[in-house]
C-alpha cells in the first residue's frame, strides 16, 4: 500500500490541454475519488498514475519513490476498466490467472491465489465460463478479481459502475466501499456521477477543465464548495445561484429584496471593492410560502412547477430573471398553486458569497 | 429498431424484385454461359455447343484422361498421370508458400501499423498503399535481373529450389502492402483497453500480440489467408517467369496447352476438365475459411 | 527510444521492411539503371556494367513516333484504360445499386456470381474466353450467333483484319471489365449499406421515389468511394495484363491491336525481342506515371487524415 503523489503535473495532446499543472497527493489506503463532467481530465489523472500516459511536464511519485519512467507493469497498479476489457477468448479463471502466470508463480500458488480472490468477490461458481457468459455486474466482479490477484500497491477504477443499472449501482458501490475497507488498498476512482462519489470517498477531488476545482472530504464539499463550479455540480438539484448588487450601506439588493450579509462577509466584500456579488444556497435550506417567514431572507417569485418525489417535492420557483429549486415536504407543497405568487424563505445563515469575478467562494479569499 | 429491410411498404417489392432480378441475369448471362460450359463439357465427349446438343453423352471419361496427361482421346500420353500430380503439387506449394509468407508478414507488420508509435509511421503506411497500386510489370524487369544475378553463386542442385523460393516471396510481396493495410484496420478495431490491461498485467508486446490480439482478429487473418491463396494458386505470370519449365503448375500447364491456338490437337474437354480442377480448391478452401470470418466474439468488451 | 523498442520494432517489422525493399524498392532503381543499359537476353553478367545512357529512351521516342505498331499500343493503351474505367466504374456503381434494392436473398447469389471471374484463377478465366471468342466454328459466341442465323460464317473476333482493332478491343475491354466491375460492386455495396436506413425509410415516407433516392441520399453520400474506386481502378488497368497476354499468346486476339502498354513491357523483355533494356526504359515510363497518379491519390483521397493515431505512451 502506498501513497501517491502527483508533482505539477501538466498533460498535453498536441495543442488540447488535458491536464494543467496539477499537484495532488492521495493519501496510503484511502479511497479517494476524481469526480467531474466528461472530458473533464480525470480519466487523465488516473492514466498518468496508472503509467498509461506519461506526463509532459511533472512527476509521479509512489511513496517517496519517482515512478514517472516506469510501466505500468512495474507500477504494480491494477485497473478496472470502464467496459471492464477482459479477455473474450479466455476463461474467467484464466482471465483472472493472467497477470500471475506472466509473473511465472508457482501453478499450485496461482490456483490458490486465483480461488481465494474469487471466493472474496464470490465469483468462484464462474471460473470456467467465458466472459460472454456473464452478466454486466458479473463481468466487473471479473475485471476487479483480475486487478487485485496481483496484490497490486494502488487500485484504479475508471467510472466502474456506469454500465450497470440504476439498482445494481446502488448495491455494488456499497460493496466496493467495503471491500476497499477491508483491504486497505490505496485507491482512486474516476467518476461523473456526484451522488456516487459523495457516497463512498474518504476525500473527493473535484477537477474540471484540467484542474482540480477543490479537493476536500464529502462534507466539506458538499458544506463548503470552493467555487461556483463545484456549488453548481455537487447536490441534486444543484445549490441555487442568484446575483445581487452591493449597496452604499452593504447591504446586498436583488429582485426586489434586500439582505444585510454578516458581518464578516460585509467586511470582506467592503475589502475586495465588489459591487456585485453572487449568493448561493441549498434547495433543502429554502422552504416556500405564500406569506414571507420571521427571521429568512425572502424574496418574492412565481410558482412555476411541483414535482412530488415520494417524501420531499422538489419546487421551482421563477425569481426575477433567476430559476429557483426548492425541496420540500410534499404535504407542503401540494397546498401551493401553480402561477401564484410565492416567498422563498432562504435560512440567511446558510447562504455562501462567491466573488462574481473569480468565482471563488469568499471563504476561500483571504482579505 | 429499424427492421432489416430497405424500404417501408410504399413501393412493390415484388415488382422491383423480378425487374431488377430479370436485369440483373440478362447482364450476367455470358457468366453463366461460359462457366456452365466450362464445367458441363468437362463431363460430356465434346464441348457444349448448341448445334450439336442431341448427341451429348455424359462422361467421366475426360477427367480420367486428364489426370492421365493425356492431351487427346486417342494418342498415346505425353505425360503420365505423375506429371499432372506433380504440377498439382506444385500448384499446391506456390500457393501455400504465398499464404504463409503473406500471412506472416501483414499480421506482424499491421500490428505495429496500427498499435505502435515510430517515427515515418504515416509515411510508411502512405507508402504501402502507394506500393500496393504500383505497376508490378515495371518491376519484374529487375526482380527477374536480380534473380538470375543471385543463383549463379549457388550450386546447381539447388536451383530449382531457389527458384520455388524466390517465386514465392516474390508473389507474396505483390500481396503484402494491401494486407498489411486490411490487417491494420482490424487491429484498430480492437478496443484499447483489452491491450492496456495485458500491458498493466506485464505483459511483453510480443505476448500481447501473441496471445491477446490475435485470438480477436481472426477473421481479418482468415481473410488475408483466402486472398494470398488465391493469388498464389492463380499466380500465371510469375510461376511462367520463375519456374523452369520443367516445374509447372497447373496455370502454366493449361496456359501451354493451348499456346498457339492448338485446338485441333488438344481435346478440348480434357482441358475443361483440368480447367474445372482448377478451380476446385479455391471454392474449398473459401468455404472453409469462410467459417472463421463469421466468428468474432468480442463480448467481455461491452460498449 | 531504448535498445529494447528498437527490437520489437525490428521483430513487427523487419520481415516485410526487408521483402518490400527487396522487391519493390531495389528493383525500382535497379529497373530505372537497367534501362540505361543495353541489356538484351538476360545477360545479366555482360550488359549491367555497360552505361550507354539515355540511348534507349531515345530510341523508345523514336519507335512511338515512327513504329505503327507502337502506335498501335499507345491508341490501344488509351482506348483501353478509359473505355474499362468507365465500364467498371459505372457498371460496379450499377450492380451496387441494383443488388442494393433487391431482397437480401436475390442479392447475395448475385454477387457471387459476379464476384467470380475475380476469384478464378488466370488462367481458367482466359480460358473461358478463349473458347467463347474462338474464331473458328467452335467458338461458343459464333455458335450461338450461326445457330440464331445471325451471322452465317464463324467470325475471328480478336483476329480479321476488317474488324480490327474494335474486334480485338472489344474482346480485350470485355474480359477485362467483367472482371473489374465486381470491385466497384463490392465497395459501393458497402458504402450504400453504411448510410442509416432511417434516411431511405424517412425519404420513402415523403413519397420519394428510387431514383430520387439514388440521386439526393446515395450517390452524394458515396462521393469519396467514387474517386476512390476510379483511381484505385486507374491503377489496375495500367498494370494488369495477365489475361489479355493469356489471349495474345493464344492467338484469340492480334497481337498489335490487342496490346496495351504493359503487355508490351512484358512481351518486349521476354517473349518478343527480349530487348530488357528497351523495355525497362518503357517500364521506367509507365512508373513515372504509376508514382505520380498515386500521390496525386493520396491528396485528393485525404488518405493522411485517415490514418489513426496510436493512444497511450506505452
Amino acid at each position: 500500500m502506498v501513497s501517491v503523489r502527483l508533482e505539477k503535473v501538466t498533460k498535453r495532446f498536441g495543442k488540447v490541454v488535458a491536464i494543467n499543472n496539477v499537484s495532488l497527493e492521495i493519501e496510503d489506503g484511502k479511497l479517494y475519488v476524481l469526480l467531474g463532467p466528461s472530458g473533464g481530465g480525470k480519466t487523465t489523472t488516473l492514466y498518468l498514475i496508472a503509467g498509461i500516459y506519461k506526463p509532459t511536464s511533472g512527476r509521479v511519485y509512489f511513496d517517496e519513490k519517482d515512478v514517472t519512467d516506469l510501466t505500468p507493469a512495474e507500477r504494480n497498479v491494477g485497473l478496472v476498466f470502464q467496459n471492464y476489457a477482459l479477455y473474450p477468448h479466455m476463461k474467467v479463471y484464466d482471465n483472472i490467472a493472467f497477470p500471475l502466470r506472466l509473473r511465472k508463480e508457482p501453478k499450485s500458488k496461482i490456483d490458490s491465489k486465483v480461488h481465494e480472490v474469487a471466493k472474496f468477490l464470490r465469483i468462484e461458481n464462474l471460473l470456467d465460463r467465458y466472459p460472454h457468459q456473464l452478466s454486466g455486474g458479473q463481468q466487473q466482479r471479473v475485471a476487479l478479481a483480475r486487478a487485485l490477484v496481483k496484490e497490486p500497491s494502488v487500485l484504479l477504477l475508471d467510472e466502474p459502475l456506469s454500465n450497470l443499472d440504476a439498482l445494481l449501482r446502488v448495491y455494488i458501490r456499497a460493496e466496493l466501499k467495503r471491500m476497499q475497507q477491508d483491504l486497505g488498498i490505496t485507491s482512486v476512482y474516476v467518476t461523473h456521477d456526484q451522488s456516487e462519489a459523495l457516497a463512498i470517498a474518504d476525500k473527493i477531488v473535484v477537477i474540471n477543465k484540467g484542474v482540480v476545482q477543490q479537493e476536500g472530504t464529502p462534507e466539506q464539499i458538499y458544506e463548503n464548495p470552493r467555487n461556483v463550479f463545484v456549488a453548481t455540480f455537487i447536490g441534486n438539484p444543484p445549490m441555487n445561484i442568484v446575483k445581487g448588487s452591493v449597496l452604499e450601506d452593504g447591504t446586498i439588493e436583488t429582485t426586489g429584496s434586500r439582505l444585510t450579509p454578516p458581518a464578516a462577509m460585509a467586511e470582506k466584500i467592503r475589502k475586495l471593492g465588489l459591487k456585485t456579488i453572487l449568493m448561493a444556497f441549498r434547495p433543502e435550506n429554502a422552504v416556500v410560502s405564500e406569506h414571507p417567514m420571521e427571521g429568512k431572507f425572502s424574496p418574492l417569485g412565481e410558482l412555476f412547477e411541483v414535482e412530488p418525489l415520494g417524501r420531499d417535492a422538489v419546487v421551482t420557483v421563477t425569481v426575477g430573471e433567476f430559476v429557483i429549486k426548492v425541496v420540500m415536504p410534499t404535504k407542503e407543497a401540494m397546498k401551493l398553486r401553480i402561477g401564484s405568487k410565492v416567498y422563498v424563505n432562504i435560512d440567511p445563515n446558510t447562504i455562501k458569497y462567491f466573488d462574481p469575478n473569480t468565482e471563488l467562494n469568499l471563504e476561500y479569499i483571504e482579505a | 429498431m429499424m427492421p432489416e429491410t430497405t424500404d417501408v411498404e410504399t413501393i412493390n417489392r415484388r415488382r422491383m424484385n423480378v425487374v431488377l432480378g430479370v436485369a440483373v441475369l440478362l447482364a450476367s448471362s455470358p457468366i453463366l454461359i461460359s462457366y456452365f460450359v466450362l464445367i458441363a463439357s468437362s463431363f460430356t465427349n465434346q464441348m457444349i455447343t448448341g448445334g450439336i446438343m442431341g448427341q451429348l453423352i455424359f462422361t467421366l471419361q475426360n477427367w480420367v484422361l486428364f489426370f492421365e496427361g493425356k492431351l487427346t482421346v486417342t494418342a498415346a500420353s505425353v505425360l503420365s498421370f505423375w506429371n499432372i500430380l506433380h504440377y498439382i503439387l506444385n500448384t499446391f506449394i506456390v500457393a501455400f508458400g504465398v499464404m504463409i509468407v503473406v500471412t506472416v508478414l501483414a499480421t506482424l507488420a499491421g500490428y505495429a501499423c496500427s498499435r505502435m508509435r515510430f517515427k515515418g509511421r504515416k509515411f510508411l503506411i502512405q507508402l504501402l498503399i502507394l506500393l500496393h497500386a504500383f505497376p508490378g510489370v515495371s518491376l519484374i524487369i529487375a526482380v527477374y535481373a536480380l534473380y538470375i544475378f543471385s543463383k549463379q553463386p549457388l550450386p546447381q542442385n539447388l536451383w530449382t529450389f531457389y527458384a520455388f523460393l524466390y517465386v514465392i516471396v516474390a508473389r507474396a510481396a505483390l500481396e503484402v502492402p494491401m494486407d498489411v493495410w486490411i490487417m491494420k484496420g482490424f487491429f484498430d478495431k480492437v478496443p484499447w483497453e483489452v491491450e492496456w490491461s495485458a500491458l498493466i498485467d506485464g505483459a511483453s508486446r510480443i505476448k500481447v500480440w501473441k496471445d491477446i490480439i490475435l485470438p480477436l482478429v481472426k477473421p481479418g487473418i482468415a481473410a488475408i489467408a483466402i486472398f494470398s491463396f488465391m493469388a498464389g494458386w492463380g499466380a500465371l505470370i510469375y510461376v511462367m517467369v520463375f519456374l523452369p519449365a520443367t516445374e509447372k503448375t497447373l496455370a502454366t500447364y493449361i496456359a501451354g496447352l493451348l499456346a498457339g491456338g492448338s485446338l485441333e490437337v488438344v481435346h478440348l474437354p480434357i482441358v475443361a476438365a483440368a480447367g474445372t480442377f482448377y478451380l476446385i480448391p479455391t471454392l474449398a478452401f473459401f468455404t472453409f475459411v469462410r467459417r472463421y470470418m463469421l466468428q468474432t466474439s468480442l463480448s467481455g468488451i461491452k460498449g | 527510444m531504448n535498445l529494447k523498442k528498437k527490437l520489437i520494432l525490428l521483430f513487427f517489422l523487419g520481415p516485410m521492411l526487408f521483402v518490400v525493399i527487396l522487391f519493390y524498392v531495389i528493383p525500382l532503381f535497379l529497373s530505372i539503371y537497367i534501362s540505361f543499359t543495353p541489356m538484351t537476353d538476360w545477360n545479366v553478367n555482360r550488359y549491367l556494367t555497360q552505361f550507354i545512357g539515355l540511348a534507349n529512351y531515345y530510341r523508345l521516342i523514336h519507335i512511338m513516333m515512327y513504329d505503327p505498331d507502337m502506335r498501335a499500343v499507345i491508341i490501344t493503351t488509351v482506348v483501353f484504360t478509359s473505355v474499362t474505367l468507365a465500364i467498371n466504374v459505372l457498371g460496379g456503381l450499377l450492380l451496387a445499386l441494383a443488388t442494393y434494392f433487391m431482397d437480401e436473398r436475390l442479392s447475395v447469389p448475385y454477387q457471387g456470381l459476379w464476384l467470380l471471374p475475380r476469384m478464378t484463377p488466370i488462367a481458367v478465366y482466359a480460358l473461358l474466353w478463349y473458347y467463347f471468342f474462338h474464331s473458328s466454328g467452335i467458338g461458343l459466341l459464333n455458335t450461338i450467333l450461326m445457330r440464331l442465323h445471325l451471322i452465317s460464317h464463324p467470325i475471328a473476333w480478336g483476329l480479321d483484319p476488317r474488324y480490327l482493332p474494335w474486334g480485338a478491343w472489344f474482346i480485350i475491354i470485355f474480359i477485362n471489365g467483367l472482371v473489374g466491375v465486381s470491385y466497384g460492386m463490392i465497395i459501393f455495396y458497402a458504402a450504400f449499406k453504411s448510410i442509416p436506413k432511417e434516411l431511405i425509410v424517412a425519404a420513402r415516407v415523403d413519397g420519394a421515389s428510387t431514383f430520387r433516392i439514388i440521386r439526393h441520399i446515395l450517390l452524394p453520400l458515396t462521393r469519396w468511394h467514387f474517386t476512390f474506386i476510379t483511381v484505385w481502378q486507374l491503377f489496375s488497368l495500367l498494370t494488369s495484363f495477365a489475361q489479355t497476354y493469356l489471349l495474345v499468346a493464344w492467338r484469340v486476339v492480334d497481337s498489335t491491336w490487342g496490346q496495351p502498354w504493359a503487355l508490351y513491357v512484358f512481351r518486349t523483355a521476354f517473349t518478343t525481342t527480349k530487348d530488357q533494356g528497351l523495355a525497362a526504359a518503357a517500364s521506367t515510363f509507365l512508373s513515372a506515371i504509376g508514382i505520380v497518379l498515386g500521390i496525386v491519390a493520396l491528396k485528393v483521397l485525404r488518405y493522411k487524415e485517415m490514418i489513426l493515431e496510436p493512444k497511450g505512451d506505452i
